[in-house]
């Protein structure tokens, strides 16, 4: 009994710990029930009022593929013959014959190009050096060069993907890198091939945009703020509005203490600035011969790193650039400055950078795609979303710039830029260098903009937006701040993104449509209850008793595969459905195995008792052995299929596994204590 | 209720009909093969293919004049289920402006009465097509030396030789009946893609499951009857295990039955390789796997008795 009893607790704690793990995939299932039957306005209250739930049980709940879901799958390959030709110094008939002749050389077939390019450019008598070195460099050098820049492609274009999905407006993308030149991008609920090529395809667009000074940027986020409340004494309204905010501005300032000490510590950093611009010359000067960087100026970023501080402070104790905060109810703040309680602003900051919870960014979306909204916003300005996140205890945070429409300067003029560790105070820096045409209007603009912040755009998205400190001549800029080196790393590809483009293109291409879906899960539900009922009688049949256990067992058994699915967040497709009917079938075999061996020890006369324990241990090594063959393939089969075959292997496996403990522990334990209670299971 | 009690069949005095038969199976299925051969679906070949519904039946005839007109001649068209739902297929996916754009256009202008919804799009590349060819033959041959190495392990030598010759047997007469049955009935729609790899893979790892039940007895029965002819052992063995052998296959079989009759269009291929996958496997477990340990043993036996000869 005691032998039973750990067994009992154990099953018991594991059939709560499934029903745990696929309680989010229920909730999820009855909200969107419920968001399914509302329409138009109340849909997105009900999204409005329900956004973190929605969020925590669909982030939890099981996955369905694309193939149940709809939605476009996308293999992109970095297109190296493209990059070989961007990055040839000269391009000359013989370089474009090599080039084409790489491309059909490799059309359908798996070489890598690289190297055939190389072999084919030495055929010719031809070396990688003449057409992406120097003269004194050495063949190897240049070919390790090129290999870098192949790579560095993979992860620009990876980057650039992620970065402009992310405005697309995608719930749950993939973003997969995939061997050496491959992204494996997965779209779910995406139908618009069109549109997705595109967003995929095209190349990306850096630019240098100038953030909106503050004063004017909180101007229109007022009049936006007047025109939620309702336009009936828009003037009255904001003019106490503004005295008041402006008052409150000055009277908070030293409150936030984060914001100060990190302010104090950039300005002594700024003091410092010159004497450590020299030594950084001197650096320069050394591993970088060809360039002038005698006037090297630094920018100075404004610290994303006080700025995520600021922010949690900020959010934390949700106040809003309002004077009366303290005297307003939640209820009264809402009601008179929604704006601004969905766009938090930090005074201590000294800019108008908008923090904004992630629940709350399609609100925001959504007021600032209104007309009468669209209408008050000033022609040359624009509202864009920083890429990164910060993370505060009420879930992500994302930044909202007011930056100028139009780019004072495009990412084409860079040459290069490199994430490195500043020497002198070890702390992450990016080095970005411009050709000549580039350093010219780079130092007007800087020139121009002392003290202003400058906003490094890809593709719509900011990725930082640093204080220009002084001029900048010579076209060597220094961007620092950057809260660790794989910040910087990010900044680097995004500038480069803009120096060398990363084509892509695209080699593969799915796209479900969502009743497709629809109908492959009701296909799916039916034909798995309709196993699940045909095994279940047949053992019951054929095995009395024995069966009922059995059956017992075998829902257990999908109970458990479900619950690993939920808690490994594994993804369910349509094959992947079929493989949780073929386990249906594959599970009862162990009981099969075992009673029959039970059957056949109760006719050499062994008591029953006995008959079950011999049949048990008899049985073992053949349910071992052929679960370990099945798990085998299971494995092989992960690792060389694609997406939804990968969810076939993944049921299989899961079922394999729960198997071995459903089919002989539990029914085991089952019939120990049928038979304890003088009950005698039948075996048929 | 017992099924298969008792028997005592001799199974292995037979095997010589039954290779003869399996060979027979193979010889002619890979003839089709060859000679015609399965259609590779797009995951393998590369091409585009579109699924679309449409809101009345159409005419496939018409589809295909107009298909023929918009710069795809010779396009593939078939329904699927019934006439609103038409699959085309051509092996084109040229890059930049794609073909199933084309392809929507030219039937939006021509069937304007006839709304239709796509369903689904696969463009598949060239290169992919090739490397998906290249990983479902590395994960064939990968998954049959796994469990040759395996059993070889929990087995003797002798009996992973026998499952593994059972399991190559399985994939080559699966194989052989695919190309049969698509060469009687093309209308059942069976093409090589991702599924139907998976379906082989599936049932690589389980048809060896009969052969191990079976393989399982023989190894305890040997330990009993040492010195009982080891044909008589395997006989006895397979008999005995007969009623398991068939249940355990005939559970998985009636699953795969219904997915293929109610699991839809995507698993219909894999169903059906997987069904006859079952029945070729429990049918290899008794008459390929444990016949040519038998064969084995006593080519073995013959050699021992003749190399006394020899020495002296």
């Amino acid at each position: 009994m005691k032998k039973n009893l750990t067994r009992i607790v154990l099953t018991v704690f594991l059939i709560i710990l499934s029903l745990y793990f696929l309680y989010p995939t229920y909730a999820d299932y009855q909200l969107n029930k419920e968001l399914k039957g509302k329409t138009g306005q109340d849909s997105i209250d009900f999204v409005d009022k329900n956004g973190e739930k929605l969020k925590n049980v669909r982030d939890k709940r099981i996955k369905l593929g694309l193939d149940l879901k709809g939605g476009m799958y996308v293999v992109l390959d970095v297109d190296i013959v493209k990059l070989l030709e961007d990055l040839s110094k000269k391009k000359d008939a013989a370089l474009t014959d090599v080039l084409n002749a790489t491309k059909e050389a490799t059309k359908n077939n798996d070489d890598l190009i690289f190297e055939t390019f190389k072999k084919k450019l030495q055929d010719k008598g031809l070396s990688l050096k003449s057409y992406y070195g120097e003269i004194r460099d050495d063949e190897k050098d240049v070919d390790k060069k090129l290999r870098d820049e192949i790579d560095g492609a993979l992860d620009r274009a990876v980057e650039i993907v992620r970065n402009r999905i992310d405005q697309y407006g995608v719930a749950e993308p993939q973003i997969q890198k995939i061997g050496g030149s491959r992204i494996i991008v997965e779209l779910p609920g995406v139908s618009n091939q069109e549109e997705v090529r595109k967003l995929l395809q095209g190349t990306a667009l850096l630019q240098f945009k100038l953030v909106k000074d503050p004063q004017s940027a909180f101007k229109v986020m007022e009049a936006i703020n007047n025109i939620l409340v309702g336009n009936k004494d828009t003037t009255n309204v904001k003019d106490s509005l503004k005295i008041s905010t402006l008052n409150k501005i000055d009277s908070t300032k030293n409150k936030t203490s984060i914001t100060s000490a990190d302010s104090t510590k950039s300005k002594n950093e700024t003091a410092g600035k010159n004497k450590k611009d020299s030594t950084k010359v001197a650096d320069k000067k050394v591993t970088d011969k060809k360039k002038d960087s005698k006037d090297s100026t630094k920018t100075k970023k404004d610290t994303t790193k006080t700025k995520k501080d600021s922010a949690l402070t900020k959010v934390d104790t949700n106040t809003t650039p309002i004077d009366s905060t303290k005297e307003l109810s939640d209820e009264e703040r809402k009601a008179k400055f929604p704006f601004f309680t969905l766009v938090n602003l930090n005074q201590q900051s000294g800019t108008a950078d908008g923090y904004v919870r992630e629940a709350d960014k399609d609100k925001v979306d959504r007021i600032l795609a209104r007309e009468d909204v669209k209408s008050i916003i000033p022609s040359d300005m624009t509202f864009a979303w920083g890429n990164k996140t910060i993370d505060s205890p009420e879930g992500k945070i994302y930044t909202l710039y007011a930056i100028k429409k139009d780019a004072e300067l495009t990412g084409k003029v860079i040459t290069n830029a490199r994430a490195n560790i500043d020497p002198t105070n070890n702390t992450p820096v990016v080095n970005m260098e411009m050709n000549s045409e580039g350093a010219a209007d780079w130092s007007r603009i800087t020139g121009s903009n002392i003290g202003k912040r400058i906003a490094i755009v890809l593709d719509n998205a900011v990725f930082s937006a640093p204080v220009v400190r002084g001029k900048i001549s010579g076209g060597n800029s220094q961007i620092e701040g950057m809260g660790n080196i794989q910040e910087a790393k990010l900044l680097e590809i995004v500038l480069k993104a803009g120096a060398l483009p990363a084509p892509v293109k695209i080699i593969e291409e799915r796209s479900i449509g969502p009743s497709l879906g629809e109908d492959s899960i009701k296909a799916g539900i039916f034909s798995s209850l309709a196993a699940l009922i045909l095994v279940a009688l047949f053992m019951v049949i054929y095995y009395r008793v024995g069966g009922t256990v059995a059956d017992l067992a075998l829902l257990i058994n999908v109970l458990f595969i479900l619950g690993i699915m939920a808690s490994l967040k594994a993804t369910l497709t349509v094959p992947g459905i079929a493989g949780l009917i073929l386990t249906l079938g594959m599970a009862v075999d162990t009981n099969v195995l075992i009673f029959e061996r039970i059957r056949e020890e109760l006719l050499t006369g062994k008591p029953l008792k006995t008959a079950l324990e011999v049949g048990y241990k008899k049985a073992f090594s053949a349910i071992f052995d052929s679960h370990v063959t099945s798990i085998i393939t299971g494995l092989i089969l992960y690792q060389f299929g694609t997406g939804p075959i990968q969810g076939f292997a993944l049921t299989l496996l899961f079922g394999l596994i729960a198997n071995l403990f459903t089919a002989i522990v539990i029914t085991h334990f089952i019939f120990d204590i049928m038979i304890e209670k003088g009950k005698d299971p039948s075996f048929g | 209720m017992r099924l298969f009690q008792h028997t005592n069949i001799d199974f292995l005095g037979k095997r010589k009909k039954f290779y003869v038969l399996s060979i027979a199976i193979i010889v002619i299925g890979l003839a089709i093969l060859f000679t015609k051969g399965i259609p590779l679906g797009i995951d393998f070949q590369g091409g585009t293919e579109i699924q679309l519904k449409f809101a009345n039946d159409i005419n496939v005839g018409d589809l295909r004049h107009t298909m023929d007109d918009s710069g795809f001649p010779g396009m593939e068209i078939k329904t699927m289920g019934s006439d609103k739902d038409i699959l085309l297929r051509t092996p084109m996916q040229e890059e930049g402006t794609s073909v199933s754009d084309k392809i929507q256009t030219s039937v939006k202008a021509k069937f304007a009465g006839n709304n239709f919804t796509v369903q689904r799009i696969d463009k598949v590349g060239p290169k992919i097509g090739a490397e998906l060819r290249k990983n479902a033959m590395y994960a064939v041959v990968l998954s049959l030396i796994g469990i040759f190495v395996y059993l070889a392990f929990r087995f003797q030598f002798v009996y992973a030789f026998g499952a593994i010759i059972a399991l190559i047997h399985d994939v080559l007469i699966t194989l052989a009946v695919v190309a049969i049955i698509d060469f009687l009935i093309p209308s059942i729609r069976l093409e090589f893609n991702q599924q139907m790899l998976a379906a082989f893979l599936t049932l690589v790892g389980f048809s060896v499951n009969d052969t191990v039940i079976i393989f399982d007895r023989i190894r305890e029965n040997i330990k009993i009857h040492k010195n009982e002819d080891i044909e008589a052992i395997m006989n006895h063995s397979v008999n005995a295990t007969l009623s398991r052998t068939i249940i355990t296959s005939g559970t998985v079989f009636l699953t795969i039955l219904v997915l293929f009759l109610f699991g839809g269009e995507v698993n219909r291929a894999f169903s059906f390789v997987f069904g006859v996958g079952i029945i070729t496997g429990t049918y290899s477990s008794v008459f390929v796997a444990s016949a040519i340990v038998v064969d084995y043993k006593h080519r073995i036996m013959d050699k021992l008795a003749s190399k006394p000869k020899l020495a002296r």
